[in-house]
């Protein structure tokens, strides 16, 4: 029950005065119980619960003197001992109605003495001042022993990062070989340089930055400047947050592939290589290959059934006339292809001679 | 709506139907005629096939019976069959009976679609015996001279599985048929589709360098017929860039990159 109004209202008593305590106070002494039961359960909780229960009877005899002798007594009993407070608060009620009027007062001295025991000795008040230099002194150094434990916590959490980041570490070691192997060779430097830097701040984030990389750059969505300012852009998310960070250079994040968008320039040829074969082998007759400039190392340049081409086109801002400009060229390669332009052979030349000989007559000297 | 019953007389030819004749077919699909023998057309979709034998109706002055061969159609369906008329039932000659007993042209378009069981009525009338068996009447029917048979297919998009037998093929004269040379198309072209003689000669260009693509993905080149149409969109004040994205690059592929570089074969032109 909780007191509710007036001066009691504001007594945090409730947990020790049970509603049937209450009514047993007249009403006009109640918000003196509440206030006497407070008081002492301000020295202990369980006296206080121990009074609460005995007052009622003594206000009932609205008899103050005993009531005044009886907190007296309970608080003098429990300054020695709380323990032995509460039971003197128990008895003493029934003390006071015994025939012989001293015999309460008796008891409490003689609970007091038991309690008190002998005068304290030279070598238990030095015990007990030793103690007291100690324990003022552990007191003293109790921030720094504080201290010490925020640190060993700090320090626990960087190792487990730091252990994190060893096995990213690994994982990304044994990630990037077959990765490097589908690098094209002239992507290196750039990519390269560019993983080094993520992976110096975050190898997770390396591991996915090397993945997208490959595919941004093999696929020429980007070109080399453009990676690394990609990269650049990357890292100061992951410097503000690791996870956002990291979801940015798996290519997870919006704003990273705005950021590929606006640094995107020109059209790759990748993106349309196959409709310029069609526009070609359809113009031509023949059954021609696009190839892109960067696998120069591994075509013949003047072959006589593919078209080089760049693998970007960047002549313009928008794809549409990036396109026209391929089409051109591809146009361009397949009118060589379809009149041989580079079919002629010094072999052949003897029997060239002859032919347009044959045909428009001798050649003037 | 009253269903007018066709006579086979609606079945002759009045006018000149046009056609270019681009060889001597011609003169072999009239000797066929003159030696009652049957005919086989071969060639790619919308190259001339039905409007030659349209011709060549008109030409002889034979009515002519078309069937468009499809994957459910029956002996049945081509001979004839029982049907319940009121409380009759009575028998109802097929289109094949029909050009048969008329003395006319019966075209079998894509004949290798039918079903198999088709061949059993088409085999004697091929060879000399040319007759047709009505096994449900238990008749025999002589086909008088002016019958021809005319079968066409297409080897371009035949399967293994859907070919015609050799049994088959070896009893028709064969008539290749193929895109036609560019001054020929263009004059088709023109002709057809009152279009002018650059913008026909546009559209032949685009066509042979579309059926360039034939073995890249294309099953089959831009047909003649898609050249007739895309001029009659044009000539109907269609702007051409989009008559022939409508009748060119839509209708031969779903690929959308072969469309897209159709297109700008088409843009090159126009």
């Amino acid at each position: 029950m909780s007191t509710q109004g007036g001066p009691a209202g504001n007594l945090n008593v409730g947990i020790y005065v049970g509603h049937e305590m209450l009514a047993a106070v007249p009403e006009d002494r109640r918000d003196d119980y509440l206030r006497m039961v407070k008081e002492i359960s301000d020295l202990k909780y369980q006296l206080g619960v121990e009074v609460a229960r005995q007052l009622p009877r003594l206000f009932e005899e609205r008899d103050d003197a005993a009531i005044e002798r009886y907190l007296d007594q309970v608080r003098e009993i429990a300054k020695i001992g709380w323990k032995s407070g509460v039971e003197v608060a128990r008895q003493l009620p029934d003390l006071y109605h015994a025939p012989d009027a001293t015999l309460a007062d008796a008891y409490v001295e003689i609970v007091a003495d038991a309690t008190m025991g002998a005068p304290e000795d030279d070598e238990t008040a030095g015990y007990a001042a030793e103690l007291d230099t100690l324990d003022q002194k552990l007191r003293a150094i109790e921030p720094m022993h504080q201290r010490q434990q925020e640190l060993k916590s700090l320090l626990a959490t960087r190792d487990r990062r730091d252990e994190r980041r060893r096995k990213n570490a690994q994982e990304l070691a044994a990630a990037l070989p077959p990765i490097l192997a589908r690098l094209r060779p002239r992507h290196r430097e750039v990519y390269l340089r560019a993983v080094r830097r993520v992976a110096a701040a975050d190898p997770e984030a390396a591991l996915e930055a090397a993945n997208t990389l490959l595919e941004v750059l093999n696929s020429e969505r980007l070109s080399h400047d453009g990676a690394a300012e990609w990269t650049r852009r990357g890292l100061e998310v992951l410097e503000k947050n690791r996870e956002v960070g990291r979801g940015y250079f798996r290519m997870g994040s919006k704003f990273s592939l705005q950021v590929l968008e606006e640094l995107r320039e020109g059209l790759a040829l990748r993106q349309v290589a196959r409709v310029l074969k069609l526009y070609a082998t359809a113009l031509s007759g023949r059954d021609v290959a696009v190839r892109g400039l960067d696998e120069m190392d591994t075509v013949d340049r003047f072959g006589p059934d593919h078209i080089i081409l760049p693998s970007d086109m960047r002549f313009f801002k928008d794809d549409d006339r990036n396109f026209t400009a391929y089409k051109v060229a591809a146009a361009h390669g397949a009118a060589r292809i379809e009149f041989g332009t580079y079919r002629f052979q010094l072999d052949d030349v003897p029997d060239t001679v002859a032919a347009l000989t044959d045909r428009y007559g001798m050649v003037p000297r | 709506m009253a269903v007018k019953t066709q006579r086979m007389e609606d079945f002759r030819l009045e006018a000149e139907p046009y056609y270019l004749p681009l060889g001597n077919e011609v003169e072999l699909f009239q000797a066929a005629y003159a030696a009652h023998l049957p005919v086989m057309l071969k060639g790619p979709t919308g190259c001339g096939k039905t409007r030659f034998v349209e011709y060549m109706s008109w030409k002889l002055g034979r009515t002519l019976v078309t069937v468009g061969c499809h994957e459910d159609l029956t002996a049945s369906d081509l001979v004839g069959k029982y049907v319940l008329r009121g409380d009759e039932t009575v028998w109802q000659d097929g289109p094949l009976t029909t050009a048969v007993k008329a003395g006319g042209i019966a075209y079998l378009d894509e004949v290798v679609e039918a079903r198999k069981d088709t061949t059993v009525v088409i085999h004697p009338l091929t060879d000399d015996r040319r007759m047709l068996p009505l096994e449900k009447k238990g008749e025999v029917i002589k086909a008088p001279d002016e019958f021809m048979l005319v079968i066409s297919y297409n080897p371009g998009y035949q399967s293994v599985l859907k070919d015609l037998k050799h049994s088959t093929k070896q009893r028709f004269v064969a008539l290749d048929f193929d895109y036609p040379l560019p001054d020929a198309e263009e004059t088709i072209v023109m002709q057809e589709s009152g279009v002018d003689a650059e913008t026909a000669g546009k559209l032949v260009k685009i066509a042979a360098k579309v059926r360039n693509l034939r073995t890249h993905g294309l099953e089959e080149g831009v047909s003649t017929r898609l050249l007739v149409y895309a001029g009659q969109l044009i000539t109907g004040g269609v702007e051409p860039t989009v008559a022939c994205e409508a009748t060119i690059c839509r209708p031969i592929t779903d690929d959308l990159e072969m469309q897209r570089s159709i297109l700008e074969l088409v843009n090159t032109q126009f």
